[in-house]
C-alpha cells in the first residue's frame, strides 16, 4: 500500500489567491456602478478593455517567463489591477492610454519582478502614474458628474471615442462634454490666486469634496468595508491613512481656510478612498506587520496631503503610495513585533 | 510574579492568546462509542527512543521471554526514562524500524511476540506515596517510563527538578478529532485526580488546574462532584474556550494566568508545570499500582474510518491492527496521520507502533486532503499573521528563509514558532509553511553547533600553544640554571653529587621502566614543543 507522506495541515482550509482577489473585485463593484451612475458608461468600457490587455500582457510574459500560464492567469489578480487602473483614468481616455498602462503595470511592475507576490510596486499605481506623468492632458480630460452635466455620453459615445477621437454623431463637442475633476479646478484655482471658497463655489463641488466623487469615496468605503469584515484586509491601513489625512490636514486648514482643503474635502476627493482601502491596503507592495502597516498607512496620507497642497499635481495618492511601496521593507525591518513572551524581554 | 500567578488563578478570569483558530471539532464521532481494548496483535513494535532523541539501551536479548510491565531497556543519560515490555511474550528482533516519529526515520525498536497471556510481573506499588520527598517521586515517575503523552514526549520527571506553584493538567486537546483525553477523563476520573495529586506532591505545588474545552459536556460535573465527595483541596476544573492551539502549552498557560512564559523560556520560569491529562493517569497508575506505562489511549478516527473510537492500546500495537478493529476502508486510505489534521504527521506505512505520545491515528481519504487550489507564491495577504498565537510575522519568516537569509529568520523570531500550522491552514497560496521554519530551525541549530565547535577548538588550541610555550620558557630557564651551576667548581660538585644522591634514591625498584618511560615521555614533549613552536611562527607570521 502506497501512503501519502504529505506534511500538515491535513485538512486544507478552502481558500486561494484566486478567492482572495474575487472578494477585492466584489468590493469594488458598488463603487463601479457608482461610478457608471455619474459618469456615464465609459468606467465599462475602461474596464473591459483594460481587463483584456491585462491578461493580454499576463499571458505572454508568464509564457517568454516559462512558467505555467493557467493558474497564475486565473489567479485574478492582473484582472484586479485592470479595475484598478480603469477606475483611476478618465472614462474616455484613448484605448491606448490603457493598453500603455497596462503595459507598465503588468509587464513591468508586476512581470519583470518575478510575478505574483513579488512586485516591489504597486502594478495599477505605476501604470497609472507613468500616464499620469508621459500623457497629463489625455489622464486629465474628465467628464462632468451626471447632476451638473449638460449631456451625458452614451456606450456608443464612449466607445467611438475612445477608439477614435470623435463625437460626430450626435454632434456633441469633446468639450461639453469634458470637466476638470474637482481637484484640478482646486489647483488651478489656486494658481490663478482664487481663494478656496471662491473655487468650492464652483458646480462641481459636492457636499464634502466633489459631486459624484464623493459618493464614489462612500461606496469604495463601504467596499472597504465588506473587505475588512471578511478578514480580507486589517483596519490598520485605512485607519491609518483616514485619521492621518484628517489629523495632518487640520493644522493647515485652521491656519488658512482660503489656501488649505479641509480635511474632509481631502478624505471625500480623487483617490484617496480608493487608496485607503483598495491599494495602500495591497499587503505584496505594503509593510506586514501591524505596526508597520500603521507607519505605512500614515506615510501615504502625509505624502498625498503634502502633494496636494504643495506638489505639482492635483493628486497625491498613487505617488504617495508608490513612495511608501519603496519604504515598506525598511518599515518592515523596523517594526518587527515582539512575539509572545518576548516583550518582558524587550521592555526589560 | 508569583503571587500574580497566584491571584488570577483564584478570581477565576480568562486572558485571550492572540489569533488562534475556530476549527470543525469533528471529536463526536469517536466519542460515540465506549473505550475499547483491542485484542493482543500480532506483534508489537517497542521504540526505544524519546522524542528528543534519546535512545535507551536494550537489556534483553532476542530469545528472551519477557513478562509485561519488565523493563526491556535502561536510559544511559539522567533525561531519559525505561522502557517496559507491553505484555509477555518473546523478543523476536532488536532492529532499527521506522517509528511514530515526525519523520519516521529509522529508531531501535524491540519486537515482541505475544504469548497471549499477558502476564505482568509483580507489581511493586509505591507505599504510602505522599509521604516521599520530591525528587523520589520524580525518580519513581522516572523508572515506570513515563513521558508526556500529549504528543512531545518530553520526560516527565525533569519537570520536578524544581518546586513549582501551579500544576495545570492540560486535558483541552485542540486538535480537531483528538478525544483521547476527553474519553480519559470520563472514564478514568478517580485516576486523572490521584495522578493530579501526586504531581502536585511531586512539584511542591498547592493548586492545580485541570483545563477543559468548553466544547466537551459532563466532564467538568463529574470531575467536580468526586474532588467534593474526597475533599480534594487546591485543585479547580477551569474550562477555556475552544480555539486552535488553546491546547499548547505557552497558550493553555496565557489563557489561565494571563502570564506569558518568556521568549526562549520554560513554564517552570513563572513557577508552572504543565502535564497531559494521559500522563496524570499514567502516574497513578505507576505510583498507585505500580503498573509502569505500557499502554495508552488513543482515537482511531478518519473520514475512511467507519466505526471511529478510543482503544486502550499497548504501546507498540501497529497501526494496521487498530485501524482494521475500527473498521478502516483501506482502499480509500489515502494518508494515515499520527496526532491532528494541524500538527500531525503523515506515516509511510501502517506497520508501525504506537509511541507513547500517539494520541490519534488519522486515517483519510485524498479528497479530504486535497488542497483548494494551486500552489501559488506568497501574496502577503497577512492572515497568517492574524492567526499567529505566537505573535510572529509568518510571511516574512517565510520570505527569508525561501531567499536563504536565515540570520533574518532567527532575527524574526523563528524559534519562538510552536509549529501550530495555524499559519499554513489559512495560506490562500498553499504553502506548507511550517515546513520553512522547521527546515529553518534546524539548519540554524546546526550552524549554531558548527560555531560553538569551532569556538571551541579555538580556545583549545590557544590553550595548548601557552602550555607549549610555558614548557620551553621553564625547560630553558631550568637549562640556564644548571649551566651556570656547572660552571661553577664550587656549586659544580655539589650538584653532581645531589644528582648521584637522587639516582641512588630512585634505584631499587623498578627504576629501569621507570627512567625509559621518563625517556620517552621527554622524547614526545621535545617533539611536541618543536612542533608546537614552528606552530606558534606560523601563527606569528599570520598575525603580522
Amino acid at each position: 500500500m502506497k501512503l501519502n507522506i504529505e506534511s500538515a495541515p491535513h485538512i486544507p482550509r478552502p481558500v486561494s489567491v484566486q478567492r482572495v482577489m474575487g472578494l477585492v473585485i466584489l468590493a469594488l463593484v458598488p463603487a463601479l456602478l457608482a461610478h457608471w451612475w455619474y459618469f456615464g458608461p465609459g468606467i465599462i468600457l475602461q474596464v473591459t478593455l483594460a481587463v483584456i490587455f491585462a491578461l493580454a500582457f499576463e499571458a505572454a510574459m508568464l509564457t517568454l517567463r516559462q512558467v505555467p500560464v493557467k493558474p497564475f492567469i486565473t489567479d485574478l489578480s492582473a484582472v484586479l489591477t485592470a479595475i484598478l487602473f480603469a477606475l483611476c483614468i478618465p472614462p474616455l481616455a484613448p484605448w491606448w492610454v490603457t493598453c500603455l498602462g497596462m503595459f507598465f503595470a503588468i509587464v513591468v511592475a508586476k512581470q519583470l519582478y518575478g510575478g505574483i507576490g513579488h512586485n516591489i510596486f504597486n502594478p495599477a499605481m505605476l501604470g497609472f502614474a507613468v500616464m499620469l506623468i508621459a500623457f497629463p492632458r489625455e489622464m486629465s480630460n474628465w467628464l462632468a458628474p451626471r447632476d451638473i452635466a449638460i449631456e451625458m455620453p452614451g456606450l456608443w459615445d464612449a466607445i467611438r471615442y475612445v477608439f477614435t477621437g470623435g463625437l460626430s454623431a450626435s454632434q456633441t463637442t469633446y468639450d461639453t462634454l469634458t470637466q476638470a475633476t474637482p481637484l484640478d479646478a482646486i489647483k488651478n484655482g489656486l494658481h490663478q490666486a482664487r481663494g478656496l471658497s471662491e473655487i468650492r463655489s464652483q458646480p462641481i463641488f459636492g457636499d464634502f469634496g466633489g459631486m459624484g466623487w464623493e459618493w464614489i469615496a462612500n461606496w469604495y468605503a463601504i467596499g472597504g468595508l465588506f473587505l475588512w469584515r471578511k478578514r480580507i484586509i486589517t483596519w490598520h491601513v485605512p485607519a491609518a491613512v483616514i485619521l492621518t489625512t484628517i489629523a495632518f490636514s487640520l493644522p493647515f486648514y485652521l491656519y488658512d481656510s482660503d489656501i488649505f482643503l479641509s480635511p474632509l474635502q481631502h478624505l471625500f476627493s480623487g483617490g484617496l478612498m480608493l487608496g485607503a482601502f483598495f491599494i495602500a491596503t495591497d499587503p505584496v507592495t505594503g509593510a506586514s506587520s501591524p505596526r508597520g502597516k500603521l507607519v505605512f498607512g500614515a506615510g501615504v496620507a502625509i505624502l498625498t496631503v503634502l502633494i496636494r497642497q504643495f506638489g505639482a499635481f492635483p493628486d497625491g495618492v498613487a505617488f504617495g503610495v508608490l513612495l511608501m511601496n519603496s519604504a515598506a521593507p525598511l518599515i518592515d525591518r523596523l517594526t518587527i513585533p515582539a512575539p509572545y513572551g518576548g516583550k518582558a524581554r524587550r521592555h526589560g | 510574579m508569583v503571587n500574580e500567578t497566584i491571584s488570577y488563578v483564584e478570581n477565576g478570569k480568562l486572558c485571550q492568546f492572540h489569533g488562534g483558530l475556530i476549527l470543525e471539532h469533528h471529536k463526536c464521532e469517536s466519542m460515540a462509542r465506549p473505550l475499547a481494548r483491542p485484542l493482543l496483535p500480532d506483534y508489537l513494535r517497542v521504540s526505544l527512543r524519546l522524542n528528543r532523541g534519546n535512545v535507551s539501551k536494550p537489556v534483553v536479548d532476542v530469545g528472551d521471554k519477557v513478562l509485561k510491565g519488565q523493563i526491556i531497556a535502561v536510559p544511559d543519560t539522567p533525561r531519559g526514562v525505561y522502557v517496559h515490555a507491553p505484555t509477555s511474550g518473546t523478543v523476536m528482533e532488536i532492529t532499527h524500524r521506522p517509528v511514530a516519529s515526525p519523520d519516521a526515520d529509522l529508531a531501535p525498536v524491540v519486537c515482541i511476540r505475544p504469548d497471549g497471556k499477558d502476564q505482568w510481573t509483580p507489581l511493586e506499588p509505591v507505599e504510602d506515596p505522599f509521604a516521599l520527598d520530591r525528587p523520589t517521586l520524580a525518580q519513581h515517575i522516572r523508572k515506570a517510563g513515563i513521558v508526556g503523552m500529549g504528543g512531545a514526549g518530553f520526560p516527565t520527571h525533569l519537570k520536578y527538578q524544581k518546586p513549582a506553584e501551579l500544576l495545570i493538567i492540560n486535558g483541552a486537546e485542540c486538535e480537531p478529532y483528538i478525544s483521547c483525553d476527553e474519553r480519559l477523563m470520563l472514564d478514568y476520573p478517580h485516576e486523572l485526580l490521584t495522578g493530579t495529586r501526586l504531581l502536585m506532591h511531586a512539584a511542591g505545588a498547592k493548586k492545580a488546574i485541570i483545563a477543559l474545552e468548553d466544547q466537551v459536556g459532563g466532564v467538568r460535573s463529574v470531575l467536580e462532584k468526586i474532588i467534593q465527595e474526597k475533599g480534594y483541596t487546591g485543585i479547580r476544573v477551569v474550562k477555556v474556550p475552544t480555539i486552535y492551539p488553546a491546547g499548547g502549552e505557552k497558550q493553555l498557560i496565557k489563557v489561565l494566568t494571563c502570564q506569558e512564559v518568556p521568549s526562549g523560556g520554560i513554564p517552570m520560569d513563572l513557577g508552572i508545570v504543565v502535564q497531559n491529562t494521559g500522563t496524570a493517569k499514567a502516574v497513578h497508575d505507576a505510583i498507585i499500582l505500580g503498573k509502569p506505562l505500557v499502554d495508552r489511549i488513543v482515537t482511531v478516527t478518519g473520514d475512511v474510518v467507519e466505526e471511529p473510537r478510543n482503544f486502550s492500546a499497548l504501546i507498540g500495537t501497529p497501526f494496521r491492527h487498530l485501524l482494521k478493529l475500527a473498521n478502516t476502508r483501506h482502499e480509500k486510505l489515502h494518508r494515515l496521520v499520527v496526532g491532528g489534521p494541524m500538527m500531525g504527521y503523515a506515516m509511510p506505512e501502517d506497520g508501525i507502533g504506537i509511541d507513547k505520545t500517539s494520541n490519534c491515528l488519522l486515517a483519510l481519504s485524498e479528497e479530504i486532503t486535497r488542497h483548494h487550489g494551486p500552489l501559488m507564491p506568497c501574496i502577503r495577504c497577512g492572515e497568517c499573521v492574524n492567526v499567529c498565537p505566537q505573535e510572529l510575522l509568518p510571511q516574512q519568516l517565510h520570505w527569508y528563509i525561501q531567499g536563504g537569509d536565515l540570520e533574518m529568520a532567527r532575527q524574526h523570531h523563528v524559534f519562538d514558532c510552536i509549529e501550530c500550522g495555524a499559519c499554513a491552514w489559512v495560506c490562500p497560496s498553499q504553502i506548507k509553511l511550517v515546513d520553512y521554519y522547521r527546515y529553518a530551525k534546524a539548519d540554524l541549530r546546526y550552524l549554531d553547533y558548527k560555531k560553538t565547535k569551532a569556538e571551541r577548538s579555538r580556545i583549545r588550541h590557544e590553550r595548548h600553544d601557552r602550555r607549549l610555550e610555558r614548557l620551553k620558557a621553564e625547560r630553558a630557564a631550568r637549562r640556564k640554571r644548571h649551566a651556570r651551576r656547572l660552571r661553577d667548581p664550587e656549586k659544580s660538585s655539589q650538584v653532581i653529587a645531589d644528582t648521584l644522591e637522587r639516582l641512588k634514591a630512585q634505584q631499587p625498584s623498578a627504576a629501569k621502566n621507570d627512567s625509559m618511560k621518563t625517556t620517552s615521555q621527554d622524547k614526545r614533549q621535545a617533539a611536541v614543543a618543536d612542533n608546537g613552536s614552528s606552530n606558534n611562527t606560523g601563527k606569528d607570521n599570520a598575525l603580522t
